[in-house]
């Protein structure tokens, strides 16, 4: 019995329901109703994904689904994998959903205590119920707007449902169908708060206009396979890839790189994501990068390995760089943020880019010959997807609720919160610990798995092997490195010492929900770092679906990680235990002392006579970050402006000082703001050509028609 | 660099001979600082003039360092609080504060007539009282300003060296 066919229609089924139940429910019990139907759909789409990487294979063609085409579902182990990451999150993150939907929380309601005296506070124009009151209760009656209203509530199911159905789209036309259907529904949630800011509807604009110019390329790109080989269905574009010429072969695989790559959040092609994750409400935000950045990466591999058959180096060099250039841009510009969204979106480029940089490293294996090696990489690159999927979904989470709570997202006002709101720190503490990949968290395995397979590939012959791999060993340890400033920044300055404004001061822990939610997450994280060797078979199921390796990367049957083809064996468990054991050692030994010597004088803090020290002399996350800006000063170009007014009487005495810095996203600025200057400029121009006049367009039409028969003469 | 080591050659040794020990036991509490006596200086309200006396007490002359006593830039690091002036009223809480934040024992040297009595300054308006009046003192220098030496003869009492 075929557990995948049952899985894949309750998905469909329920991300139906869930739409109307969102679109139709009384309002206090929309959040529940829709997030039930989430929460199932995610449940579905484990068991489908976990049935296909336990070997199960499925295909159907439903021709009346779909008018021309019709649907084409075809379920391999790697599909599988995709699919079972994007259902666990999609059941957490719905858990959490609910509660964040709810009504309450500093953001929404302002309803902390001591609300009373937030006129004036520092925090008090974001979080006081003045400017709130009337917006909330509107929202809580009618709900036309924001996270509770009826359109995001009815689209959350939808998206959930696509991105889980993505990968099982078994031709060219259900998956751009699904793909869309996908980009067009997070389009709409990243929308929803587009009342409260209005930074989220420039974040709308570039979203939807890259995201597009992606489905274009992707449309191209297939279309061209599809039409070279000779049919839509995946079967018939593996059996023609063969044939095809290398030039079209190569054009595909770049033009669908490009869509994928921007999907996933790699630099250059990234500038959408440190606008649209920051700006989507917080349950979409882990969504969007959690799950729906992996989806890039199933692309990639489905088209290139899967499809295409892979290709010469040159396709995955030009990976590699893509990748290890993400990884380190994305990194350094997660250690310049201190909008904590935008700080966890920039890591999502970075983690993106070395699971892009794992993937490159696999494809250059399999050209050179080297197969075995090539598996290890490809499942080092899909663990990490899984373990980014795990520790940024709960990143993103405690991260949405620090928001509700205190209605910041700026570090620079945050602080206090781990006395205030104990829980959400801590599973921030356990997401922060994967995330900076040092052990024992989850990201630090699939991190050494990347580097083993990297070292030894030195033993690859080719000159592009010898100088690239050394470089991109190097990129993952800076991209570590800082990786571990950003996150000791976001955690020190954002839940530590004292509250920086009166949001912050404000804060109470989340509801039971959102808490239920990021425990399933920090569950996962925990059972992902201590035994990332349970996932081993699923891991080889996987790659050799991808057609990368038909030997198996891992040894299997181990708590522990053992590379099947070197000498390499790695037991996080064992490094868990002896870490806990040796802090819970050094904390007895330091309380030794203390306990001989009992005589013990409470002082007051010696504040060198200058009175209580404040919560503004604190470290902020600006100034945690500036040495690393000054180290990084020709990459990141940062902009400061000074400004001193004097008083009238004498230029000597200072009136006010005014100091500014930014520091811009580089390649942004580099890249697109010409492009775009360009395009406005030809915009401008083309306006000339529409005079009015009815004639000049008949005319237009007539020269038209005949260009394109003349095109079409010379060129058929 | 050269200039520098013909300065040295050639100003050769400035500081005095070392009078002879003090008699007098060192106090109870200084005993356990064993020679080594770190000391912050605290300017209740002078006029400058024991602070200079206590500059030259630390200069090249009188050297007090030789004898185990050294400034420190902090109470947190102090054994001693070494008080000048009448205390003013705005300088009083930053004095008890500075005393309180010392580690036991904290021992108070008041340096100068003001810091013993009020001086010239006693009935000003903003002078709230003597050191003694504000904190415990241990050890006293009097003087208008005392000589160095009698800064570092009271000095040598507490490192006994």
């Amino acid at each position: 019995m075929n557990a995948v066919g049952p899985a894949l229609a309750a998905v469909g089924g329920l991300a139906v329901a869930g739409a109307l139940a969102g679109g139709l429910a009384p309002a206090r019990v929309r959040p529940l109703a829709a997030g039930l139907c989430t929460a199932g759909l995610g449940a579905a789409g484990v068991v489908a994904g976990a049935a296909a990487l336990g070997g199960a294979r499925y295909g159907v063609w439903l021709p009346g689904l779909l008018p021309l085409a019709g649907v084409r579902l075809a379920v391999d182990p790697l599909s599988g994998l995709f699919m079972a990451v994007t259902g666990a999150v999609t059941v957490a993150v719905a858990v959490y959903g609910v509660g964040y939907a709810s009504p309450g929380g500093g953001m929404h309601g302002g309803r902390g205590p001591g609300d009373e005296d937030a006129a004036g506070s520092a925090g008090g124009r974001h979080a006081g119920s003045d400017a709130h009151e009337p917006r909330d209760a509107l929202a809580a009656g009618g709900g036309d707007h924001g996270v509770r209203s009826r359109g995001a509530q009815a689209v959350g199911p939808v998206f959930a449902g696509a991105m889980v159905l993505v990968p099982a789209a078994g031709s060219v036309s259900t998956f751009l169908l699904l793909w869309e259907l996908m980009a067009l529904a997070s389009l709409l949630l990243v929308l929803a708060e587009h009342r409260e800011r209005p930074t989220v509807r420039s974040a709308g604009l570039w979203y939807a206009v890259m995201t597009h110019l992606g489905l274009v390329l992707l449309l191209v790109g297939l279309a061209l396979f599809a039409a070279r080989a000779g049919g839509e269905s995946f079967a018939a574009l593996r059996a023609g890839a063969g044939g095809m010429p290398a030039g079209v072969r190569g054009t595909v695989f770049v033009m669908t790189a490009l869509a994928f790559t921007s999907k996933a959040g790699l630099a250059p092609l990234h500038a959408w994501l440190p606008r649209a994750h920051p700006e989507a409400p917080s349950h979409v935000s882990a969504l969007m990068s959690a799950a729906m950045v992996n989806l890039g990466v199933y692309g990639l591999l489905r088209v290139g390995f899967d499809l295409l058959g892979g290709g010469p180096a040159w396709w995955w060099l030009l990976l590699m760089g893509a990748g290890a250039l993400s990884a380190v841009y994305g990194i350094l510009q997660a250690a310049m943020a201190s909008d904590l969204k935008r700080l966890l979106a920039y890591s999502t480029s970075e983690n993106l880019g070395l699971v892009v940089l794992g993937t490159g490293a696999a494809g250059l294996f399999r050209a050179a010959g080297d197969r075995p090696l090539a598996a290890l990489a490809l499942a080092a690159a899909l663990l990490h997807v899984v373990n980014h999927a795990a520790f940024k979904a709960l990143l993103f989470c405690a991260a949405g609720s620090v928001l509700r709570a205190t209605g910041l997202r700026d570090l620079d006002r945050l602080g206090g919160l781990r006395a205030r709101m104990p829980v959400t720190a801590g599973l921030f503490a356990l997401g922060a610990l994967g995330a900076v990949a040092l052990p024992p968290g989850n990201g630090f395995v699939s991190e050494w798995l990347l580097l083993q397979a990297l070292v030894h590939g030195l033993a690859v012959p080719g000159a592009a092997a010898a100088v690239v791999l050394p470089v991109a060993v190097a990129v993952i340890a800076l991209s570590a490195g800082l990786a571990a400033a950003v996150f000791v920044k976001a955690l020190g300055v954002g839940f530590f010492a004292r509250p920086r404004s009166a949001g912050a001061g404000r804060a109470v822990e989340s509801p039971p929900a959102m808490l239920a939610g990021m425990a399933l997450l920090a569950a996962c994280c925990a059972a992902l770092a201590l035994v990332p060797g349970a996932l081993g078979p699923a891991l080889t199921r996987a790659v050799r679906a991808a057609g990368v390796g038909t030997e198996k990367p891992l040894a299997d049957g181990e708590l522990g990680v053992h590379l099947a083809h070197t000498s390499a064996a790695l037991h996080p468990l064992w490094v868990a235990l002896a870490l806990v054991a040796g802090t819970a050692a050094v904390a007895g030994l330091a309380r030794l002392p203390a306990r001989r010597r009992a005589r013990r004088r409470d002082a007051r803090l010696w504040d060198c006579g200058g009175g209580a020290p404040t919560a503004r002399m604190a470290y902020t996350a600006t100034s945690f970050a500036e040495p690393l800006q000054r180290v990084f000063d020709d990459v990141l170009a940062p902009e400061q402006d000074v400004d001193v007014t004097p008083v009238r009487e004498s230029a000597y005495l200072v009136e006010r000082v005014r100091f500014q810095r930014l520091v811009p996203d580089r390649i942004e600025h580099r890249l697109y703001r010409p492009l775009l200057a360009a395009v406005s400029g030809l915009a401008d121009r083309a306006r000339g050509l529409g005079g009015g006049s009815v004639h000049l367009y008949l005319g237009y039409g007539l020269f038209g028609l005949v260009a394109v028969l003349a095109a079409l003469v010379v060129g058929w | 660099m050269g200039g520098l080591l013909r300065k040295i050659r050639g100003t050769g040794r400035v500081a005095e001979a070392a009078p002879p020990r003090p008699e007098a036991d060192p106090l109870p509490a200084a005993r356990e600082l064993g020679g080594s006596v770190q000391v912050r200086c605290v300017d209740a309200g002078s006029c400058n003039g024991c602070e200079i006396e206590i500059g030259n007490a630390f200069g090249p002359v009188y050297d007090a360092e030789r004898y185990g006593v050294r400034l420190v830039a902090s109470p947190r690091h102090a054994d001693v609080a070494l008080v000048t002036g009448p205390v003013t009223r705005n300088m009083a809480e930053p004095l008890r504060r500075t005393v309180a934040a010392m580690p036991q024992p904290a021992i108070v040297v008041a340096v100068g007539d003001c810091a013993l009595d009020c001086g010239e300054f006693a009935g000003g308006y903003g002078v709230e009282g003597s050191v003694v009046d504000m904190v415990s003192v241990d050890v006293s220098v009097p003087g208008c300003p005392p000589e160095p030496a009698a800064i570092v003869t009271a000095l040598r009492t507490l490192t006994g060296r």
